[in-house]
């Protein structure tokens, strides 16, 4: 299994909560397997299909840059981008251009969260900045600074933390509540799979079914063409139902797929592959 | 569906995120039924075959009615034609080196690969079934299935040394089943050296299209024909005097009455009967992987029928709620399109379908149905009935694709019990995660596969075939090529049907026997009665009759048994039967060699009273020397049964067990009474079986004498011995429907009775057909026809991961 990460507006809602039978779940992970295989076998879509899809996979993505060498002039292109993710053009021709269409969020390291507040303002833009904290990506910091850590993030303006749960608590069965689950942190040799997908799915409609509380999910690393973010939301669409298919309760943690996601409206409406110069980059 | 609205736009779509349609282009298909004018014929000796004055059928689309083409139907004489090619093209083919045999297979399977667009459209379109499942099941296994034949027409000559191909098979397929289990069926028949001629329901062109492909491979044009017909063929095809083996695919009605026509005419007959699978649910199973596995078996267009789902008690409503909520999810609609879960079956099976849910709610169950699928015939929704209470009519009846009927049971036991309690032996999956229960359970299922934790996988290197009323045919594995090999040197099967039998009376009445003479057998006299339930009893019509040696004096008198006896004996042979399984190949093994001293002990006494009946002293004492062998032989091959697979694309193993075929009982001939007997005997033994004989008739008392020691050394009731008028026996053996295999080695005319009796249970038999066999001879009276026959295969399916 990869790195489960937790995103969370109220960190530890459920500080007590009754989940004996968390224990009692079985999983049998050939059969698990098998089901993930099928799953982008058998759900594909084609033509004003596709290209509905995929804009409402771009309202999902939490856009995301993780790198060192993050400044605040690649903030800003990216948060332009958020603001801006396909090409007017392009929506007009679809007849989506008074949607408003913008990604879910930008996500950011805690240092930068100044700068995208900062950029999307400017941009008038009104999504919401997320940040990676405590200690990410290993989650191997103390307590204190990672509280810290948290308590900055949000003074800069960041409204959604992803956070990386203490993978001790984890393996030794002390488990943690939270708003939305994430795959991984994406920084993992294994990252965002089918299968490891299915099971937290299953347990979000599980708890959902026991407690009334829908718990969010976020896949995040690897997903970087269309075709992939397609069956992500188809495998969201079957394992949870539409219900499950929005911002508040299901993003995708991507860098580069929304470019992909453009080329493929690109080729839709013109009936052409794009060029790389055709489409600004992000 | 989708495609019938009017096309929504991206805006609308961004909205209500629905699927849209994803329509596979059937030009191509279109395009080969245009070569043939929209006509087709059959496909016999590498040609199109299209006979004039023959009545025709349209073939439509299931979905638009539409009219592809129209399909002749084909007549007597072109069944002839079929089989005369066939059996011409037997000469060179069956003649051929394994190598060039694999060579040409190896060609077929090029050619499906590269018309293979073809193939999954034109299945697709012609049948309504998801080309999904077609594109990415039927096709690539097709091509499997031909490359592992080829392997192993390969090594035929080395692996199966002492086996020759039977000649000319005659495959009947019914409506139901696709191409892809006439290709389970055709590739081991090539491999091995036969020839086939499959005949096919109306207006099924893709059969007629691989008949093609194989046609065109130039080389061998004769050994694979198809002809399309109604299925009052079956019996004309059967019947060609050059058929050897009829395979029949279909429902079990109608297989039950293909063997009464059957009986005694010369084609042995292989029988794979009904759809119906089996899914067994616990409380310690992944309940959402098991809701997969409902949908894999009744709801993805992969199998043809029905299932039947038990789900323990304690999981019951949670996974109702799960099955009823995956269901909503469910898609169905034109199976062109290749994003819907179901297609669609034509009138028949939406009728079908119809009839049994009206059935069910009308005997008081509940019907849940859901998911997206288009309200008009010949769709049919998801189907999922329960509370049918246990004793309605529906609940004996087969579930029909594509239904679900879901029961409760409270432990594994009686999970069991009721699985068990049908007449159905296909196919069952057990979902548990507990190792010991899963085995458990898969051991105890009487099915011919078990899937743990999953359900209807299929892979080329697995034998699939079932038990009871599901038929004995196996496709796939060894066991596959053996259902069209017969030990070399086998006459070929001619007809030795007779008229003048009738059914209703043969063996009916019991001779009355009167005192014969005087007594002057040997002393001690051998111990009077039937060895029943361990010890010996009088007969239920307290009467005897008399057995003459060979100069025609008096012998001695044996028990007199009737029906009342055999019921009896074959209720001690089931009692026992639960004990003999459960004991270890070697414990088997030393009670046969015990046997095998105690026989040789009476050595003396056995070699005497075989002289009284004509046997040379010196050949007497061989045949005493043989059985005691025979005993010990199949001792030593009780340790080694059944063996791993390691199957491609599957983590884990997959079991191949021999399991026994339950209660075998067994009429033994009159040449080499005691060495018939004990062979006989003894390979049903090792393999598991509990039995009930009936000795040779006219030399009965050299068996007697060796029950003595059975009665002595054996458990109870694991061997019953029966003497008396073997017509009566055999007449009351083969109607017993708990008897669960019937050997019979005596005149033709009781074969054929045999034969044409079985169809009531479906039991396997095996008969002589009214020849003499060489008991003496290592590949008659020893050899491993006797070993495959005495034990039915299963395939117990073991995925693993963490």
């Amino acid at each position: 299994m990869t790195c489960p990460e937790i995103k969370s507006w109220t960190l530890n809602r459920l500080s007590h909560p009754d989940l004996s039978w968390i224990s009692k779940i079985q999983v049998n992970q050939p059969a698990v397997l098998r089901r993930a295989e099928q799953i982008q076998a058998r759900r594909t879509v084609k033509k004003e299909w596709q290209a509905a899809w995929l804009l409402k996979a771009v309202t999902f993505i939490d856009l995301t840059t993780l790198s060192g060498d993050d400044t605040s002039s690649n903030i800003q292109r990216l948060c332009y981008k958020a603001k801006y993710p396909v090409r007017e053009d392009l929506l007009k021709t679809l007849n989506m251009h008074d949607k408003g269409l913008t990604t879910a969020a930008v996500c950011v390291y805690p240092a930068r969260v100044c700068d995208a507040v900062r950029a999307l303002k400017a941009a008038g833009c009104t999504i919401p900045v997320a940040s990676v904290a405590t200690g990410f990506p290993a989650g191997q910091t103390h307590l204190k600074t990672r509280l810290e850590e948290i308590r900055l993030a949000v003074e800069d303006g960041a409204t959604e933390i992803d956070v990386v749960i203490n993978r001790t608590l984890v393996l030794t069965g002390q488990w943690e509540g939270s708003d939305f689950i994430k795959t991984s942190t994406g920084k993992e040799t294994v990252n965002a799979t089918f299968p490891v997908a299915i099971v937290m799915l299953r347990a979000i409609r599980d708890f959902f079914w026991k407690t009334g509380n829908k718990v969010g999910f976020k896949p995040a690393g690897g997903i970087r063409s269309a075709k992939d973010s397609l069956a992500w939301l188809s495998l969201v669409k079957e394992e949870l139902g539409d219900e499950w298919l929005t911002p508040d309760l299901f993003r995708i943690g991507a860098s580069t797929l929304l470019s992909d996601i453009e080329r493929q409206i690109y080729h839709h409406v013109t009936g052409r592959y794009a060029a790389y110069h055709d489409l600004p980059m992000s | 569906m989708a495609a019938t609205r009017a096309k929504p736009s991206a805006r609308e779509i961004f909205t209500t995120l629905e699927y849209g349609p994803v329509p596979e282009s059937h030009a191509c298909a279109l395009a080969w039924l245009d070569t043939q004018d929209r006509h087709l014929g059959h496909y016999v000796n590498g040609k199109w075959l299209k006979p004039e004055h023959r009545n025709s059928v349209p073939c439509q689309d299931p979905i638009t009615g539409e009219s592809l083409a129209t399909c002749l139907q084909a007549q007597a004489e072109d069944v002839v034609a079929a089989v005369g090619a066939a059996g011409t093209a037997f000469e060179n083919w069956s003649g051929l080196p394994g190598a060039s045999r694999a060579q040409h297979l190896l060609r077929l399977a090029k050619m499906i690969q590269k018309h293979q667009r073809l193939l999954w459209t034109l299945e697709s379109l012609v049948t309504g079934r998801a080309v999904r499942e077609v594109r990415d099941g039927d096709v690539p296994l097709a091509q499997q299935l031909l490359q592992y034949h080829a392997v192993q027409a390969y090594t035929q000559e080395e692996v199966l040394a002492g086996w020759e191909p039977m000649g000319v098979i005659g495959l009947i397929l019914s409506p139901t089943f696709s191409f892809l289990e006439m290709m389970w069926r055709i590739c081991p028949a090539l491999a091995v050296g036969c020839t086939v001629v499959v005949l096919v329901p109306p207006a099924s062109p893709t059969p007629l299209l691989l008949a093609q492909l194989a046609g065109e491979l130039g080389s061998f044009p004769g050994i694979l024909n198809v002809i399309s017909g109604p299925a009052s063929l079956g019996p004309v095809l059967a019947s060609q005097p050059r058929v050897q083996k009829v395979i029949f695919c279909g429902a079990v009605e109608e297989g039950r009455a293909l063997r009464r026509t059957l009986a005694g005419k010369g084609a042995e007959l292989g029988l794979a009967l009904g759809a119906e699978s089996l899914l067994m649910l616990t409380e310690a199973a992944d309940v959402d992987s098991a809701v997969e596995g409902v949908v894999d078996a009744a709801w993805s267009d992969r199998s043809t029928g029905g299932l039947r789902l038990l789900i323990q008690e304690s999981v019951w409503d949670e996974t109702m709620r799960r099955v009823q909520e995956r269901m909503a999810r469910l898609r169905g609609g034109r199976g062109l399109d290749g994003a819907v879960d179901m297609g669609a079956r034509g009138a028949a099976a939406h009728d079908l379908a119809q009839r049994y849910v009206r059935e069910a709610r009308s005997q008081g169950a509940q019907v849940f149905q859901a998911g997206d699928v288009p309200s008009d015939s010949p769709f049919f929704p998801p189907t999922l009935v329960s509370d049918l209470p246990p004793a309605s009519p529906c609940t004996q009846a087969e579930v029909p694709w594509p239904v679900v009927v879901a029961s409760p049971f409270r432990t594994a036991k009686e999970a069991l019990a009721v699985a068990n309690g049908t007449p159905r032996g296909a196919s069952a999956s057990v979902w548990s995660e507990r190792l010991g229960q899963a085995l458990e359970l898969g051991y105890g299922l009487r099915v011919g596969t078990v899937w743990i934790n999953a359900h209807g996988l299929r892979n080329t290197e697995v034998p699939t075939g079932g038990c009871k009323e599901s038929g004995s045919s196996w496709s796939g594995g060894p066991d596959g090529l053996y259902e069209y090999l017969r030990p070399s040197g086998t006459p070929a099967r001619l007809s030795y049907f007779s008229e003048n039998l009738n059914y209703d009376t043969f063996g009916l009445a019991v001779p009355s026997t009167l005192p014969a003479g005087p007594e002057i057998g040997p002393s001690p006299a051998t111990p009077y009665g039937l060895l029943i339930g361990g010890r010996f009893q009088a007969p239920g019509a307290r009467s005897s009759r008399p057995i003459q040696d060979a100069r025609g004096n008096l012998h001695g008198y044996v028990a007199e048994g009737g029906a009342k006896d055999i019921r009896g004996a074959v209720e001690a042979a089931h009692q026992a039967a639960p004990g003999w399984v459960g004991q270890s190949p070697g414990a088997r093994a030393t009670l046969l060699w015990a046997l095998a001293t105690a026989l040789e002990r009476r050595e003396a006494a056995l070699a005497s009273r075989l002289e009284r009946h004509g046997v040379e002293l010196r050949d007497a004492k061989v045949e005493v020397e043989l059985s005691a062998r025979q005993l010990r032989a199949w001792g030593a091959r009780a340790q080694a049964q059944g063996h791993v697979l390691q199957v491609a694309g599957l983590k884990g193993p997959v079991l191949r067990l021999r399991e026994p075929l339950g209660v075998l009982a067994i009429v033994c001939p009159d040449e080499w009474p005691l060495l018939a007997f004990v062979s006989l005997l003894a390979a049903a033994l090792a393999h598991g079986n509990t039995v009930v004989l009936v000795p040779s008739g006219a030399c009965p008392i050299p068996a007697l004498e060796l029950c003595q020691d059975m009665a002595a050394l054996l458990p109870a009731g694991l061997v019953n011995v029966v003497t008396g008028d073997r017509d009566h026996l055999t007449r009351c053996l083969a109607l017993h429907q708990d008897v669960q295999a019937l050997w019979y080695f005596g005149s033709a005319q009781g074969s054929q009775f045999v034969e044409w009796a079985s169809a009531g249970n479906l039991k396997p038999v095996w008969v002589n057909r009214g020849c003499p066999r060489a008991w003496d001879q290592e590949a008659k009276g020893a050899g491993r026809e006797l070993g495959l026959r005495a034990a039915r295969t299963k395939a117990l399916w073991l995925p693993m991961g963490d």
